[in-house]
């Protein structure tokens, strides 16, 4: 309604003045018969507001959106045991290459003096990873699969000092095959993670397009890609990883071309085999990947290949 | 290349990690921030180009900035028809063509018009589109409410295998249609002339001087042809000789005056007066002229919108534009507009008014000199106040006591010769304009 003051003839007993009323108001006296409303405000009749949280507000949005997903498809269903595959492999392999010594609760337990508590600690830790992990792919759960991911990365928070230490002791010694453990146990948590999301995102597509708010052509063809996506995108990322972490046998193959004493001295470094080793072959190789985006070689690789084709 | 919520957690998650991990030298976190970082940096290289020259970047750059995987990518839009009524369906036909020799997976929503409803198909298609290949899209929207619409533009966006990042085009290609406003079946719950139209106009009056009804009895007159001569009531009337009158037969002009000021919009979208009356002004519209009567049009708002009487199809049509882009806007008062409008109007002609009757002190004065003036007023007024009460938007006190003063008002309206009708929400146009006219 308009406010009061723009109302007009609020005041009408001016209407009334020297005339007849002829007749009386019949919609009042109608509606004041025939109402039967209360005054109470029904549920459905008011619109639903939310008000963010400080969190959302920070992101600008949900984290985690909430969302009822139809029954799972053949291609939902398949990503969901590809992740629990995946959970599996890594829990297995944060369980091997993560032992509780070092760790924030391992200090915190021996300056308790109760020893049992920080290994307990880490074992929970990584049990809220895997069963959080399942729960959350078996019911698509975004939360429980939030909470799975960050058990299974806090787990591995801990002071390392640069030496690879694994949490069972009969694991091998050899550095390579250490190293290649790592690497094994980085791309599997990193598949995990996309492909347990890919559950939700599938499941968002599946649902969208079985309610009929969207469109696929040519399903198979989408999923094919995505597919190819998942063996490709690890097998690139471990070959990456590993660039960066054999760092010390890489410089020292291109130095010892010119110089074979001066490549076994760095080949037996401490700094080349330590993290700050890897930290340089980070350095190295991002150097080239940044100077590729630089010369803007994604975009002539796009253009060449929309020419050529 | 725009990122997406996953890809900025990736590299957040990348880089603190990696930060972490040099502090503690852990190598375990290292590597995986390592691997997370070769992650994205491979779907950035697969997506787009590097975006590097954000500064200094030339003019034609601009125009790379879409990626050049969707250069090649071009729309075109086809729709079933530019003019519905409401609740009316329009089908619309997108066609895509990927002109480059590369196959791509695009996400493609046409946009529409958010009151409209996607009845049939979908127009947010996710597809494989291949190489030198087109498709296309098609689906239903149904048209709820009048207005001008426009369909478009085609918004295009093609992503990583894993939606990490993404690039988005907007092709502008718009499609403008209108949608007018819904007509009821009136039939005979209708106003007619009590006196000839002067100047006959476009249109012959089908019957010149008498008409076939009749309209009452009186005195003979000298002149009056004999085949008039009612001789049973003469008989009657001891002798005295007695004429039947007939009502005459006329083309008539009828007005119709309709209220789009701010206020006539108190209420949901679809349930509002302005809505309840631009469909009761079609509908009437469409009774004169199908009757063969000419109708003129005032719709007032922040201006005064005429169009002038005129009979036929054609006619029907300009109304109906009118009508479908009747804003509410302003609070122009009636008082001007019949001021404007009386001195080219024929004495005796139906004026029928739409309005909610509220946040206007001028009504009664301009329903009275009207009503001065010989001419014949039929207010339909869809009380606004129904909607809010519906709504839950005023309480029930507020209800009562506004209600009250409406009542008074109309009451004061009937007082001065005016049909006026309270037009409730449930009410149909056709019982509306029965009661107004006390049939």
């Amino acid at each position: 309604m308009a406010e009061e003051n723009s109302k007009g003839p609020v005041d009408t007993a001016h209407l009334y003045d020297g005339k007849v009323v002829r007749s009386s108001a019949p919609s009042r006296v109608k509606a004041a018969g025939t109402l039967k409303r209360d005054t109470g405000i029904p549920d459905d009749a008011m619109p639903e507001i939310e008000i963010p949280g400080w969190i959302e507000t920070i992101f600008g949005g949900p984290v985690l959106t909430t969302r009822k997903f139809l029954p799972p498809d053949r291609m939902v269903v398949s990503l969901q045991i590809w992740s629990s595959a995946s959970l599996l492999v890594l829990t297995f392999l944060t369980f091997m290459l993560t032992p509780v010594s070092g760790t924030a609760w391992f200090t915190l337990s021996n300056i308790l003096g109760i020893g049992f508590i920080g290994l307990a600690i880490h074992w929970i830790l990584m049990l809220i990873g895997l069963i959080g992990g399942f729960f959350g792919i078996s019911q698509r759960d975004q939360r429980a699969l939030l909470a799975s991911y960050v058990a299974l990365i806090l787990v591995t928070v801990r002071f390392a000092g640069s030496k690879v230490e694994y949490g069972l002791s009969f694991l091998p010694e050899d550095e390579t095959i250490q190293k290649i453990l790592l690497i094994l146990y980085a791309v599997f948590l990193v598949m995990y993670i996309e492909i347990s999301s890919g559950i939700i995102r599938f499941s968002m597509l599946d649902t969208s397009i079985r309610t009929g708010e969207v469109y696929v052509m040519n399903v198979n063809a989408i999923t094919r890609r995505y597919t190819r996506a998942l063996s490709v995108t690890p097998a690139v990322a471990g070959f990456v990883a590993m660039l960066t972490l054999f760092i010390n046998l890489i410089i020292p193959a291109f130095v010892g071309i010119l110089d074979p004493v001066a490549a076994n001295r760095l080949r037996e470094s401490v700094e080349l085999t330590s993290v700050y080793g890897v930290a340089l072959g980070t350095i190295l190789v991002f150097i080239i990947i940044a100077s590729m985006f630089a010369i803007n070689l994604p975009l002539r690789i796009q253009q060449y290949t929309e020419r050529q084709s | 290349m725009a990122w997406s919520r996953k890809s900025a957690m990736f590299a957040s998650l990348s880089i603190a990690m990696y930060l972490l991990g040099l502090v503690l030298r852990n190598q375990q976190l290292v590597t995986v921030a390592v691997v997370l970082l070769s992650f994205l940096t491979w779907a950035a290289l697969r997506t787009a180009h590097g975006d590097v020259a954000s500064t200094g970047k030339r003019m034609e750059d601009a125009a790379m900035d879409e990626g050049v995987q969707l250069q090649s990518i071009v729309a075109m839009r086809k729709t079933s028809s530019a003019r519905v009524f409401e609740d009316g369906e329009i089908d619309v036909t997108v066609r895509i063509q990927n002109r480059s020799g590369v196959a791509k997976v695009l996400e493609l929503r046409d946009r529409v018009p958010e009151v409209m409803r996607v009845k049939k198909g979908a127009n947010y298609v996710l597809m494989e589109i291949g190489p030198k290949r087109e498709t296309e899209i098609s689906y239903t929207i149904e048209t709820p409410l009048r207005g001008f619409y426009t369909i478009g533009p085609v918004c295009i966006r093609v992503q990583d295998e894993l939606g990490l990042f993404h690039n988005e085009k907007e092709i502008l290609l718009y499609d403008d249609f209108l949608v007018f406003p819904k007509m009821e079946d009136i039939k005979d719950a209708m106003v007619k002339s009590r006196v000839p139209k002067i100047f006959t106009g476009a249109v012959n009056i089908r019957n010149p001087g008498e008409g076939s009804n009749f309209y009452n009895l009186r005195e003979y007159i000298p002149g009056d042809p004999m085949k008039k001569v009612n001789w049973k009531a003469t008989a009657r009337q001891d002798g005295k000789m007695m004429v039947n009158e007939f009502e005459r037969d006329a083309v008539s002009d009828v007005i119709l005056i309709v209220d789009s000021r701010a206020v006539s919009e108190t209420g949901p979208v679809s349930r509002n007066s302005l809505v309840y009356s631009t469909r009761a002004a079609a509908s009437l519209t469409q009774y004169f002229l199908s009757r063969r009567d000419s109708v003129g049009l005032v719709v007032y708002g922040d201006e005064i919108v005429s169009v002038d009487r005129d009979t036929g199809k054609k006619q029907l049509y300009i109304i109906l534009t009118k009508l479908a882009g009747a804003m509410a806007k302003g609070n122009t008062p009636l008082k001007i507009v019949t001021n404007r409008i009386m001195p080219h109007i024929h004495r005796g002609s139906p004026i029928i008014i739409l309005s909610p009757l509220e946040d206007d002190p001028t009504i009664i004065d301009a329903v009275r000199d009207l009503r001065a003036r010989n001419f014949e007023v039929t207010v339909l007024s869809p009380s606004s106040l129904e909607f809010e009460f519906d709504a839950r938007r005023i309480d029930r006190t507020g209800y009562e006591v506004l209600k009250t003063e409406r009542d008074i008002l109309i009451t004061e309206l009937r007082g001065l010769g005016a049909y006026v009708m309270d037009w409730e929400p449930d009410m149909l146009l056709f019982t509306a304009l029965a009661g107004a006219r006390g049939f």
